[in-house]
């Protein structure tokens, strides 16, 4: 690391590298644009809708040649299926590659319900391998077992690694833990060091919280029968295991993870997610105390995008609507809070 | 000519590496990818499947594979690990409660065969939050001295928000590779 009073030099340094880069980077931009209408014939900057139908004919392809290996009969005694399905993987790789290549064009859906495609076929293909092709002879390495791991049951970490003073430093994080049927309020002071600090809610049970003025990020971890409201989050919040609880808050990104039975009143600059979680339902920002106009113009969330209801569930990657969440009804909505003292 | 020799030989004429970005979901990979392109960083959403960027770093192109990290797509990272020169392992310094995930991870990446020699590079994000963990302190938690002695590796504290940290971390990587692919140029 740099010594202090080496700072502004380097800095200045580092800046005037950066400018030089960001013009690079806008020439090479340029360039790229103009050469962009005849471009290499490779499958860069297709069209959505080829590239959907490319797609799918490789996919058709490939389904149907696993169904043919899978009725050849007496398939164990038959050697070239062994080379045939990996040529089925190669293909599956070559689709992969093809999405991966048109990733930045293409909308999200596509992409996510291509990979999902993709996944399925990588299944299908283990599937049949399995069926045709005994068992020991084939193994694969990589088959992910981890996935089902969950971090639920480690309350309080100690890393198993000797790091005495940074456990020390997690229980200094600020915030509210361990409290039962109180109400918790806190207000950030403006203006100073503590609008770009973290806040921490961990392991409340029937309290009601209120967080007014600005922080940086919001991490909320295993709440029951809480109420949080919370001004505006200049960052993100992380949310994780929450039952019960109705959440009123203003954030540039919101992640919630393993929520049950919960409301969410969001304001968002992004996508709300959630993974692991069902019965969420959510709502427009509905938060009132006094100055909190100032502090969400000041962090950039003064107005309403509508992305309250923009979610994504990452456990759900189809067109239908997830079922394990929908938009509150609002005849069931509270109404403003305010939560002036 | 051996194929190693001749992979070598193209790669060194296009002057191409490949990066390959993973961590937590939420340390700011997306966010350090879009500020070193210099593009605007205010609306990000949680990456859903992948973005690739291709930008031109110092006299080389870098195509940087920015991987979604939520736990539902975890599984996907090894789709990308083929062919990887750098690696760059994102990390939230702030979010102290996930570290032991965060470090589980790592070092699950790290058995990967097919990464086993790319470079990497970590950078303990998010240094502008106050409660943030100092790089040390990361790197302490996240054992990294028990990283295998053949691995090029360094923990470069960095802000994707103010961008502090990210050319010296990149800096880094760009020479760290190409003094490998590219021997001495
Ligand atoms: N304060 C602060 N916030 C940051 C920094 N870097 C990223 N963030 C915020 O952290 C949140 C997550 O950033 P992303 O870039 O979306 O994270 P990601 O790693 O791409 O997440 P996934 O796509 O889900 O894997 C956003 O709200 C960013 O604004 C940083 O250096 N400082
Ligand atoms: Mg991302």
């Amino acid at each position: 690391m740099e010594e202090d009073d080496n700072l502004p030099a380097a800095d200045s340094a580092l800046q005037r590298k950066h400018a030089a880069m960001i013009e690079r980077l806008s020439n090479s931009h340029q360039s790229r644009l103009a050469r962009k209408p005849n471009s290499e014939s490779n499958s860069t900057f297709i069209s959505t809708s080829s590239f959907l139908s490319r797609f799918s004919e490789s996919k058709n392809s490939i389904e149907s040649t696993l169904s043919r290996i899978r009725q050849t009969p007496d398939p164990h005694t038959n050697p070239t299926l062994k080379s045939e399905l990996d040529n089925v993987s190669i293909s599956i790789a070559d689709l992969e590659k093809l999405v991966a290549e048109n990733s930045f064009s293409l909308p999200s859906y596509e992409v996510r319900t291509c990979l999902k495609t993709i996944t399925d076929l990588k299944q299908l293909v283990e599937h049949v391998t399995s069926e045709v092709i005994p068992r020991k002879k084939f193994s694969f390495k990589n088959k992910s077992t981890k996935k089902i791991t969950t971090q639920n049951d480690t309350v309080s970490e100690v890393p198993n690694v000797e790091s005495k003073d940074s456990v020390l430093r997690v229980l200094d994080s600020p915030g509210f833990r361990g409290k039962e049927n109180e109400v918790l309020v806190k207000e950030f002071g403006r203006g100073n060091d503590e609008e770009i600090r973290e806040f921490v809610l961990s392991e409340l049970k029937g309290c009601d919280v209120r967080l007014m003025g600005s922080v940086r990020a919001l991490f909320v971890h295993k709440l029951i029968d809480c109420k949080v409201y919370v001004g505006p989050v200049f960052g993100s919040v992380l949310i994780e295991e929450v039952t019960n609880c109705v959440f009123v808050m203003a954030s540039h990104q919101i992640r919630i993870h393993q929520a049950k039975r919960c409301d969410f009143y969001l304001r968002v600059r992004s996508r709300p997610i959630i993974e692991d979680s069902d019965g969420v339902r959510f709502a427009p920002y509905c938060l009132k105390y006094e100055g909190i106009e100032k502090d969400l113009e000041e962090a950039n969330l003064g107005e309403e995008t509508g992305n309250w209801s923009n979610v994504d569930d990452f456990k759900w990657l189809r067109a239908v609507q997830s079922p394990n969440w929908s938009i509150l009804p609002e005849n069931e909505r509270v109404g403003t809070v305010d939560i002036s003292s | 000519m051996g194929l190693l020799s001749i992979i070598r030989k193209i790669k060194r004429k296009e002057k191409e590496m490949r990066i390959l970005m993973v961590g937590l979901d939420n340390s700011g990979k997306t966010t350090i990818v879009l500020k070193i392109n210099g593009e605007d960083t205010s609306v990000i959403s949680p990456t859903l499947g992948f973005n690739i960027k291709t930008i031109t770093y110092q006299k080389y192109t870098l195509n940087i594979w920015d991987v979604g990290g939520q736990k539902t797509i975890r599984s996907y990272w090894r789709n990308y690990f083929e062919q990887t020169d750098g690696l760059v392992w994102v990390v939230d310094s702030s979010d102290l409660r996930r570290l032991d995930d965060c470090r589980y991870e790592l070092h699950n990446l790290l058995k990967e065969e097919r990464l086993s020699g790319a470079s990497l590079l970590i950078f303990a994000n998010k240094q502008d939050i106050q409660g943030a963990l100092s790089p040390d302190e990361i790197a302490k938690v996240l054992n990294l001295e028990a990283m295998d002695n053949s691995r090029h590796w360094r923990i470069v504290g960095c802000s994707a928000y103010t961008g502090d940290g990210l050319l010296e971390g990149f800096d880094w990587l760009v020479q760290d590779v190409a003094s490998r692919i590219y021997m001495l140029d």
